[in-house]
């Protein structure tokens, strides 16, 4: 009889992109050692460009030294795919899990984090769908509205996903989003008419589909984020 | 199905060693060893050449590009020394033995995409110079290492 798969959730609201990247470092080791069950952040970031591993800073169509005129950071990570946005209004999951224990590789990994996203549109009539090939994200039409990139090492992930609820969009319009000229950028907004609940509402509903996605038999909502928070442990 | 046994047989033939046949999908060539991390490594007296497996490749996606170590790295078994990235994710690749590399595989630069073609053949990616030959006692042959992915898929 296999024990149950259980998944922890942390929600931690605004966190800045560095010390997310701690946060992240810290609960990655824990999660090799065994030290830790599997792990979900769900969180929101300032306005933040990231990069991937191949460094596609070519993508950036603004100068770095204008970033700071429009509020924004520029962060270079180990994640797989190409330049991207994050801000308020765009939620972000971040699972820290072992593929190992559920067989998974790389492809089950995105396709199941792709799924989840769509699966979440569905809840607002939404009919998002997964990219073509070398498109990997969630689709509405042409217009992107959920992004993935991660990075697995070991067979623990880490980075994520980030869905747009309703971000200032203007924002895209410095970047190649995703590497791909010539398809617009959308979000939750945008392509519903409904009315949208709290974004902490929206935010447990996107981690449900997850967990659902994941075949996890038990979410347990961590309460006390200041635990997670305070790197200096 | 026989595509791929044809397929693999020619890339045994070439590297003249004989194609176990599994039920399962992905080849697995018999006189490679193999790591659980599903690299596989050919091991010819003192030097050894490795990459991932046709197991590894499949559950990848497409590889649309491969982080080569410096040649001069030491690498040593179980670590990781480099990584390839499909779908959105970069995946570590852990070296199977330990040593020094002496070569690796440029073509990987420009056709990343011999890693899911070609993975025992031209997707090759390091050939080390081994610090300890013994070490390849820990690896799996292809028979458990069939077993072993197949207990894996079984997982999901």
């Amino acid at each position: 009889m296999r024990s149950p798969r259980i998944l922890e959730v942390w929600r931690l609201g605004t966190v800045n992109y560095l010390k997310f990247l701690k946060i992240q470092d810290k609960l990655v080791s824990e999660r090799k050692a065994h030290q830790i069950p599997d792990t979900l952040l769900s969180l929101e970031h300032p306005p933040t460009y990231t990069l991937g591993k191949r460094r596609t800073d070519h993508n950036l169509l603004i100068p770095q030294s204008q970033l700071t005129k429009i509020g924004a950071e520029l962060h270079y990570t180990q994640r797989g795919g190409d330049i991207t946005f994050h801000g308020p209004h765009q939620a972000i999951l971040y699972p820290i899990i072992s593929l190992r224990s559920i067989g998974f590789g790389a492809r089950n990994y995105v396709e199941t984090l792709e799924r989840s996203m769509i699966e979440f549109a569905s809840m607002y009539g939404v009919k998002a769908r997964p990219g073509n090939k070398c498109e990997t994200g969630v689709w509405v039409g042409d217009r992107k509205i959920g992004a993935i990139g991660v990075r697995i090492s070991s067979g623990i992930t880490c980075h994520g996903l980030a869905f747009n609820i309703d971000p200032d969009l203007n924002y895209f319009e410095h970047i190649v989003p995703c590497g791909i000229a010539d398809k617009e950028v959308t979000s939750l907004r945008r392509e519903t008419d409904a009315l949208l609940p709290s974004e902490e509402v929206i935010h447990k509903q996107l981690i449900t589909c997850l967990a659902k996605a994941f075949s996890y038999d038990d979410v347990l909502w961590k309460e006390d984020p200041s635990v997670i928070l305070d790197t200096q442990r | 199905m026989a595509l791929r046994l044809l397929w693999a047989s020619r890339v045994a033939s070439h590297l003249r060693i004989s194609v176990a046949q599994r039920g399962f999908a992905s080849a697995v060539l018999k006189d490679l060893k193999y790591a659980d991390s599903h690299e596989w490594v050919k091991i010819e007296g003192t030097k050894a050449t490795f990459g991932i497996t046709d197991h590894a490749q499949d559950h990848l996606g497409d590889v649309v590009y491969v982080e080569l170590p410096d040649v001069g790295l030491t690498v040593s078994q179980g670590k990781s020394f480099g990584a390839v990235e499909s779908v959105k994710a970069t995946s570590d690749i852990n070296s199977p033995v330990s040593g020094t590399v002496v070569e690796v595989n440029k073509e990987l630069t420009e056709s990343p995409g011999l890693v899911n073609s070609s993975p025992y053949d031209q997707g090759w990616i390091v050939k080390v110079e081994l610090s300890d030959a013994g070490e390849a006692e820990k690896l799996m042959d292809s028979d458990n290492y069939s077993k072993f992915c197949e207990e894996e898929d079984a997982k999901h």
